[in-house]
């Protein structure tokens, strides 16, 4: 990785001055550096309390649940990111097995809607053949860069372009791939608790009193996407911090050499992260077309892979390998996700968040830099 | 992750010498020449003049951005902005022309001075990537990541969603014509179509942009190869702390790089204006895996030290065929795709294979 020869500029005495310039007085205390270790999530508080003071119906339940419900995919691509990103590589393929993913599992429902099957049955199969093609990107990724020892940028760059292919290829071009079973929408839009204030509270359905128009009398809380959400980020949490797999990759992203004499299988292990990563950006995909209800391919231009390596720069992981946690992760998704939101609603246009999430990166670096001994 | 296959059998059989050795070291014009051979026979409309020349014209944009690629690769770094560095210089140089010839300048005026404003402003991207990576000591990556998002979003900004139109018509004529005219009669024209009857056939020789960008692209072949500049890339990408105990200003020459790489992305959003008469944001969303595709293909290594103009402009070469071909074998976007992403992962492979091959 070219970042890899960013450090060693690092380490050059007469380069680093900047360094030891910032590092005095107030960031010496314990409390200084608990903030200048969690900058991003002070910085999420703070974005939230600006907002919430400068523009009106940002501060509610109802905008809080829209900017996690919104941010489902993102979260599941930085997750998938960040595990790379913590063995010293990088996935640039993510965004496309998404979009691969999605319009996928939109073709075979539409296929298999179209040849009568039961809803059910049609669903399943989708999300099946969604999930199980999701695997194949990510596992040869994994064979190309352990095997034939591609660097990681290469390898998946390369999947990048097959899986955009291929998308095309499914979608016909540019068009969203429509006429999946309608119950897939309702899935991926729906609540876990629906209150009726006062009258009546039901889970994961509407009470059937109350007709679709007037849906905005009941307090709906709890996006079954959360729940998704929830899980993957728990879940993969625990296995990084609590299993013999998280203290492998985190080994072998801080020192390949070492990892390999201390006897971890660290091609086999690589292999199996690609793979996690790829089937994670599976899922996202296919929750979007929950979400949407139909096939997205991915937009020229969107960069989901890079705004995930942004989320996962943010949160506090490093290019280098070895650090990186899948909790800072998730604030660098809400760090992107609020300031997207915000903005909106202050009717700032949307382009700014662009040039916002730019600033935003450096100054994870910068941070990340001026403090090497704290993270 | 650096590899050392050579270890492995099979590859040591062809780095002992001979025919393995040529058929690995010269492998990019033999896959050129294969391309030329499979789309001449899918398609008897393949081989001619007209399809060099629809090459040349086609790949302008990814020539440009494969050298802006290489001088970045070669210290080592990566730039992923010049994508949209590009598309932030065809609206900069869309809107400025309209804005001049709207003001009265003469159309050729208008366009002159746009450009000169153009490669001033692109330079810009550059400098600040240059001064993140060498001053800031953020990883490349991130930082032109960063740039990335700035320069969408500004052009986002300058256009408001809609593409540039009202062009000075003479924008089009240079961008799409040719150096020489060949009619008939033989009487050879420059810049200018001559007049013939109808239905005679005038030869078209290397299109105007085709021309335009590679006289950059050997000022700057020149200044890689043979000055103190050039050389000190290659010893920044090849070991940073050697090139600065040898005493290279590195951060200097890291910025002077990025300006280069974001001068080239600049030339190609005003080559896409000349050939396309607009400018949007996303003219080069999608060029930045040609570009770093031709680089690799071209034999430079991403850990940075390696590569060369020449190398590299094969690779653009292999990337601008295989669009041209597909698409005049009728075949969509989506192949292209697919088979650059598929020969990106063969270039590495087969390099790796030939570690003696040393370039």
């Amino acid at each position: 990785m070219p970042s890899a020869k960013k450090g060693g500029l690092g380490e050059e005495d007469d380069l680093s001055e900047s360094k030891s310039a910032v590092q005095h007085g107030f960031f010496e205390t314990g409390f200084g550096k608990s903030i200048a270790r969690n900058w991003a999530l002070c910085f999420l508080i703070l974005m939230t309390m600006v907002f919430s003071l400068t523009s009106r119906g940002f501060f509610d339940i109802v905008n809080f649940q829209n900017i996690l419900h919104l941010s489902t995919g993102s979260f599941l691509l930085a997750v998938a990111e960040t595990l790379v990103v913590i063995t010293g590589g990088i996935d640039l393929s993510i965004g496309y097995v998404y979009g691969l993913a999605s319009v996928l599992g939109a073709k075979v429902m539409q296929v298999l809607s179209v040849a009568g099957l039961p809803t059910v049955s049609v669903v399943l199969l989708g999300c099946c053949a969604a999930v199980v093609a999701s695997l194949l990107p990510g596992f040869v990724n994994g064979i190309v860069i352990t095997r034939f020892k591609v660097p990681s940028f290469i390898a998946t760059m390369g999947m990048w372009g097959i899986c955009n292919g291929v998308t095309l290829f499914l979608s016909d071009g540019f068009m969203p791939v429509m006429g999946a079973p309608e119950i897939i929408n309702k899935i991926g839009n729906g609540f876990v608790f629906y209150i009726d204030p006062g009258k009546s509270v039901s889970f994961f359905q509407k009470p059937s009193y109350i007709a679709d128009t007037n849906i905005r009398q009941l307090i709906r809380l709890f996006p079954n996407s959360l729940f998704l959400t929830l899980v993957v980020l728990l879940v993969v949490s625990f296995v990084m911090r609590r299993t013999a797999f998280g203290r492998h990759t985190y080994a072998i992203g801080g020192s390949m050499d070492a990892a390999v004499r201390s006897g971890i299988n660290v091609n086999r292990h690589l292999v199996v992260i690609y793979t996690i990563s790829s089937f994670l950006a599976g899922i996202a995909g296919l929750f979007n077309l929950f979400q949407t209800g139909i096939g997205n391919y991915t937009p020229s231009g969107a960069n989901y892979e890079l705004m995930a390596v942004a989320a996962v720069v943010i949160g506090g992981a490093s290019l280098t390998g070895g650090k990186g946690r899948i909790l800072g992760t998730a604030v660098g998704v809400l760090v992107l996700a609020v300031l997207e939101n915000g903005l909106q609603i202050m009717g700032v246009s949307a382009f700014y968040r662009y040039i916002g999430v730019g600033i935003l990166l450096v100054i994870a670096v910068v941070i990340d830099r001026a403090f090497p001994d704290l993270f | 992750m650096k590899g050392d296959s050579g270890s492995r059998p099979i590859t040591k059989a062809f780095s002992n010498g001979g025919i393995g050795y040529l058929l690995g070291s010269s492998w990019v014009v033999l896959f050129i020449f294969l391309e030329i051979i499979v789309f001449s026979l899918a398609s008897g409309a393949f081989f001619s003049m007209e399809t060099v020349q629809l090459i040349l014209f086609n790949g302008t944009e990814v020539f440009l951005l494969a050298i802006a690629e290489l001088f970045v690769i070669i210290t080592g770094g990566i730039d992923l902005s010049v994508g949209f560095v590009m598309g932030f210089a065809t609206v900069v140089a869309s809107k400025s022309i309209v804005a001049l010839s709207n003001v009265g300048l003469s159309p050729l005026l208008s366009i002159l001075l746009g450009a000169v404003l153009t490669i001033l402003v692109g330079l810009l991207p550059g400098l600040i990537n240059g001064w993140l990576v060498a001053y800031l000591r953020v990883p490349a990556f991130i930082a032109t990541f960063a740039m990335l998002g700035v320069s969408h979003g500004v052009s986002e900004l300058l256009t408001q969603g809609i593409p540039t139109k009202n062009m000075p018509s003479l924008a089009g004529d240079i961008g799409n014509g040719s150096l020489l005219y060949i009619p008939p009669s033989g009487v050879w024209s420059f810049f200018s179509r001559p007049q013939v009857q109808r239905g005679q056939h005038v030869w078209e020789i290397i299109p105007n942009m085709a021309v335009f960008s590679f006289i950059f692209i050997g000022i700057f072949a020149f200044v890689l190869k043979r000055t103190r500049f050039g050389r000190h890339l290659y010893a920044i990408g090849g070991n940073m702390d050697a090139a600065i105990r040898s005493g290279i200003n590195v951060r200097h020459e890291l910025v002077k790089t990025y300006i280069i790489s974001s001068f080239f992305a600049s030339l190609a959003g005003i080559t896409y204006v000349m050939k396309y008469i607009t400018g949007k944001p996303d003219a080069g969303a999608n060029m930045v895996l040609e570009a770093i595709a031709a680089v690799v293909i071209g034999g430079a290594s991403m850990a940075g030290g390696s590569g060369s103009v020449g190398r590299t402009i094969l690779g653009a070469l292999i990337i601008a065929i295989l669009e041209t071909g597909l698409r005049i074998i009728g075949l969509q976007t989506f192949t292209t795709y697919v088979l650059v992403g598929v020969i990106l992962i063969m270039a590495v492979i087969i390099d790796q294979s030939f570690p003696s091959l040393k370039r």
